[in-house]
């Protein structure tokens, strides 16, 4: 089985862009479990290759507009109520030091930037979660060893957890989503979730929250609840995690064309490939 | 008549994430309504002293190694691994969360606080969430100190970060 691309122009050294098999074999993520079953070949660019894209701007909204809501769910679990204005320039902030960090190409910036405040605001508008209500983790890096299974151990992040063990996870769509379609679609990311939260506190979640801001012209925030994660997620979630172990072992990076190419980053590379 | 009802708690920190606290409420009839900012400096004043007098007993300590046996996880007691079963805040989070505290001079008694403040119990009682979290506060109360680093504050104590 071909392990990559034939040629690549643009290419940096391993470290920073690009990670080792036995690295990638060594843990596993919702996200990379995600982008393999996707598109192997695209994992490959993603992970492997060393291939460094610049950063979408879609991308980089997504990420300022998840900074200024961690400031807000910071904020109140040190029960401090921040005013429009404090989120605002957390906001500005946050754009201001991503964009320092990882520079972005952006058609236009002013544009972008308005539309991920007007998601703000109509989430802080719509949000279902009270102004006083304090958090049980925010933010929170956390991991699972599922050796007893076989398999290498899980790592995330968990957004936020909200009392009573309710995992919440924010996105940023183009699109408005179907309730149903979000749920599986995300089956994956967020059985690991539950897992990770019941391996780092003795406890089953309550259930768990995607809540998505949607970048439609009056800014929407949909919000699709799960109940906890059952058996049967658990098992497809470790045959998935089987798969991407074996799959990585055996360098079997196929490509797999489908409507997702159309948002590909790595497009031009895989008509290349052979 | 007029009640003038005071309170004075204080939270102790103790070796080995130990801390004890003590509190002396009373309530008492205002004699002089014209003078309640003198009335209650001279209850705050009684009331500090009972306090601290009390507090200089600290009673049973647990000593090194405390609750140990062979091959024992070592953080909290057994009852405080009792109640979040194997969840418990892991030995590298421990080492972790003293290493900034030593490398800081920190007040251990503060830093028990923020735990009590953020989650509701000390350090030992902590879950791997929980202390996950608040290993993130101490890096944002305790930025490196030097030049060494990648620059996100987490200085020689550097946390592996999220790479996911």
């Amino acid at each position: 089985m071909n392990s990559g691309p034939a040629e690549e122009s643009i290419t940096v050294p391993p470290g920073d862009g690009g990670r080792s098999i036995d690295d990638l074999l060594r843990t596993v993520s919702a996200s990379r479990l995600t982008t393999f079953h996707q598109c192997r070949l695209r994992f490959w660019y993603r992970y492997l290759s060393g291939i460094v894209k610049p950063k979408p701007a879609a991308l980089h909204l997504g990420s300022s507009v998840h900074e200024t809501l961690k400031f807000w769910n910071r904020a109140r679990w040190h029960r401090r109520s921040p005013s429009l204005r404090d989120l605002h320039d957390a906001f500005s902030g946050a754009w201001f030091e991503l964009l320092k960090a990882d520079p972005v190409a952006f058609e236009d910036e002013d544009g972008e930037k308005q539309t991920g405040w007007k998601l703000l605001e109509t989430y802080f508008r719509e949000s279902p979660i009270p102004g006083d209500e304090r958090p049980e983790a925010v933010e929170v890096a956390v991991e699972a060893d599922l050796t007893a299974h076989g398999l290498p151990k899980l790592v995330g992040v968990l957004d936020l957890v909200r009392p009573g063990g309710r995992i919440v996870d924010f996105k940023t769509s183009g699109k408005t989503p179907d309730a149903e379609q979000v749920a599986h679609t995300t089956e994956g990311q967020t059985t690991g979730y539950a897992l990770l939260y019941r391996e780092a506190t003795g406890h089953t979640e309550s259930g768990i929250e995607i809540h998505t801001l949607v970048k439609t012209k009056a800014p929407k925030l949909i919000i699709t609840a799960t109940p906890p994660a059952t058996d049967t997620q658990v098992t497809r979630l470790f045959r998935g995690i089987e798969s991407y172990v074996k799959g990585l072992e055996r360098e079997d990076f196929v490509p797999s064309p489908g409507l997702q190419c159309a948002s590909c980053e790595h497009f031009n590379e895989c008509r290349r490939w052979s | 008549m007029v009640k003038l009802i005071a309170n004075y708690a204080k939270r102790l920190g103790l070796p080995g994430y130990s801390s004890h606290q003590f509190s002396v409420s009373v309530e008492t009839e205002l004699q002089n309504v014209t003078d309640v900012a003198g009335e209650s400096a001279r209850l705050y004043e009684s009331l500090q002293k009972a306090v601290d007098d009390q507090m200089q007993q600290t009673g049973f300590v647990p000593p090194d190694g405390y609750g140990m046996k062979e091959g024992e996880h070592r953080n909290g007691t057994p009852g405080e691994r009792q109640q979040n079963g194997d969840a418990g805040i892991s030995d590298k989070q421990l080492d972790l969360i003293n290493r900034i505290v030593r490398e800081n001079n920190a007040n251990k008694s503060e830093i028990e606080n923020i735990a009590v403040e953020m989650f509701g119990g000390g350090v030992r009682t902590l879950n791997r969430m929980q202390a996950s979290n608040f290993i993130d506060e101490l890096f944002a109360k305790y930025p490196r100190r030097n030049g060494s680093g990648n620059g996100n504050g987490r200085g020689n104590y550097q946390r592996q970060a999220a790479r996911t």
